[in-house]
């Protein structure tokens, strides 16, 4: 029997009162992949992770953790998870080791406490130090590592970098690598598309409770368009040019150089280019960050439509 | 359940040393005072008569049998549903909602614990707490009462804590439910509140006016033998408070089980206003600036 998905999500809807936070989401993360979760604010990133881990509850749908329906055996999925919060908030009364050992009672003494001593130093985390003296980073560190503490297969994060600086968001995202490395599946949201870019096989957009579009990254940058930038010897009627099917023009500097969006395949506007004396041809893709704002551009001008 | 117990309880420590301790002094204090009253007891009925007989009626005093016991019982043990109601009110509106509008509940939940352990570990923590802080206030007042003067024996001052735990019990698991079906924790332990102020004085004024007797009935005060119990603990009453609390605390953990917890902070009822009364709405979410 093949292996189920490490999160299978089908139809999932959850509304808040009025308001539909969710409003039919299908997604399958697959075992052993890093997926990163994209969308803006108040998108249903944390309401999808939320009601995979039971802590509220779907309108209609399906879920699917590691083969186990959270809402009939919480438990089970839960032990086999790490979970950090968006909203972490940790015991003000303990000191990071002190809340560690209480998470590591809830699993049962499961935390390999040398790899939790381990981790705390990578991270440069005093754990003898009480929580309310810690900084935002310093907490985020904390649920960091009570996230991996138990080497779980299943990594649930929401936001795991925020408020991190730069060389522990590298640290973090190592320590993501490396778990995957080591057999587990993570699903992580952010909002710093580079750092998803970096690590992420695969994302999935969602925009205003729907899953608009799920890819690997590589394919998602493949896919999209291109800008062509284009310096010639003399001056060109660039008319030629934005002739080729897929080819628009963005801006023409002078008679000399243009800028061109090229959309699919780059062969027919090589073969009209060759045509004329070229001095310079740069060609660049998009970053994630760009595809994911061409997105929400979408959905702002949608939703003056709406309007 | 046992390590939500363990740590709920630690979490309590300090509750449970400033309420037993201060609660405790007041007792042993009340008790000194009435060990001292026997021999003025005549002069004090006598001053006692000169206020009005209603006063006295509102506390169930019959000044011909006054005695310093009874002083005790009214003066102190009276007013103890009301004061340890404060701290099982807040304490029982704290255990869940508290937790969940700091956010803290959604890492503990996102554990191998069941929502069922975790409401029983931390109830069974708050009852442990409230039972240390009466044994430390029964243990205040047997150290410094006169059994001569007061006649009773440390062990017959049980059952008045016996019965003290029956109503204050019923007040914690009522602000419990509250705090499952309101959409705040201030508004659970306020409300609860409210009740056990209204069962105080409904139950006194009942002793005035008659027609009050049935609206009294139907709340805990009207059950609460205070340091009477100590001559005859009724324990259908003590059964009669007990019951309804476990029902409370039974709804309380059925809610738990079926509701959506908060990210963090209160929720609203979510009314429908007129729109020019409504709070103004946030914009539609934007992305934050990224890297």
């Amino acid at each position: 029997m093949a292996e189920q998905p490490a999160i299978a999500i089908h139809g999932l809807t959850k509304s808040y009162g009025k308001v539909r936070a969710l409003r039919g989401i299908d997604l399958e993360v697959q075992r052993g992949e890093i997926f990163g979760f994209l969308g803006p604010n108040g998108a249903g990133k944390t309401t999808t992770i939320r009601c995979a881990l039971d802590l509220i509850r779907p309108d209609g749908g399906s879920i699917r953790v590691l083969g186990i329906d959270p809402q009939a055996n919480p438990v089970a999925v839960k032990a086999r998870t790490g979970y950090l919060p968006g909203e972490l908030q940790l015991d003000d009364n303990l000191t990071g080791e002190a809340q560690l050992h209480f998470l590591n009672e809830l699993r049962g003494r499961k935390a390999d406490w040398k790899y939790v001593r381990e981790l705390a130093e990578r991270l440069d985390l005093d754990l003898k130090r009480p929580i309310r003296n810690l900084s935002k980073g310093n907490k985020i560190k904390v649920g960091v590592i009570q996230a991996l503490m138990h080497r779980p297969e299943l990594l649930m994060l929401d936001e795991p970098t925020f408020g991190l600086d730069p060389l522990m968001q590298q640290e973090v995202l190592r320590l993501l690598v490396e778990a995957k490395r080591n057999g587990a599946t993570v699903f992580f949201s952010s909002h710093i598309l580079s750092e998803v870019q970096a690590v992420a096989e695969r994302v999935g957009i969602i925009r205003r409770g729907k899953i608009v579009e799920v890819a690997g990254v590589q394919t998602l940058i493949n896919r999209s368009m291109r800008r062509v930038r284009i310096q010639f010897r003399h001056d060109v009627d660039p008319t030629a040019l934005t002739q080729v099917p897929g080819v628009s023009l963005l801006k023409r500097d002078n008679g000399r150089a243009v800028t061109l969006q090229v959309e699919g395949e780059m062969d027919a506007l090589l073969k009209a280019v060759a045509a004329y004396p070229v001095v310079d041809f740069e060609t660049e893709r998009p970053s994630l960050e760009e595809i994911f704002l061409a997105y929400y551009e979408d959905e702002r001008n949608s939703h003056k439509t709406e309007e | 359940m046992w390590a939500t117990f363990r740590h709920e309880l630690a979490h309590m420590r300090g509750q449970i040393l400033g309420w037993g301790i201060s609660l405790g002094l007041l007792g042993a204090y009340f008790t000194s005072v009435f060990n001292s009253f026997q021999a003025q007891m005549e002069q004090l009925k006598q001053v006692m008569g000169y206020f009005p007989p209603e006063l006295f009626e509102f506390f169930g005093i019959d000044l011909s049998t006054l005695t310093p016991f009874r002083m005790l019982d009214i003066k102190f043990f009276s007013l103890m549903p009301i004061i340890l109601g404060i701290f099982a009110m807040l304490a029982c509106s704290n255990l869940l909602a508290g937790d969940e509008e700091t956010g803290l509940l959604d890492l503990v939940l996102a554990h191998p614990v069941s929502r069922r352990s975790l409401f029983f570990g931390k109830f069974l923590a708050f009852v442990v707490a409230f039972v240390a802080i009466l044994l430390i206030m029964w243990a205040a007042i047997s150290l410094f009462m006169d059994r001569a003067v007061l006649q009773v024996t440390p062990i017959q001052m049980l059952w008045p804590m016996v019965s003290l735990f029956a109503t204050v019990l019923i007040f914690g698991a009522l602000a419990l439910l509250l705090s499952m079906v309101l959409p705040s924790r201030r508004m659970a332990w306020s409300v609860s509140l409210f009740v056990a102020i209204a069962s105080f004085f409904v139950d006194g004024m009942a002793e005035i006016e008659p027609s009050l007797q049935r609206v009294s009935e139907l709340l805990p005060y009207a059950y609460y033998q205070g340091a009477q119990a100590a001559f005859g603990l009724n324990v259908g009453w003590v059964v009669g408070l007990v019951v309804p609390a476990v029902v409370f605390v039974l709804l309380a953990w059925w809610r738990f089980e079926r509701r959506d917890i908060r990210v963090a902070g209160e929720g609203g009822w979510r009314l429908p206003l007129p729109a020019r009364l409504r709070p103004a709405r946030r914009r539609p979410a934007e992305a934050r600036p990224v890297a």
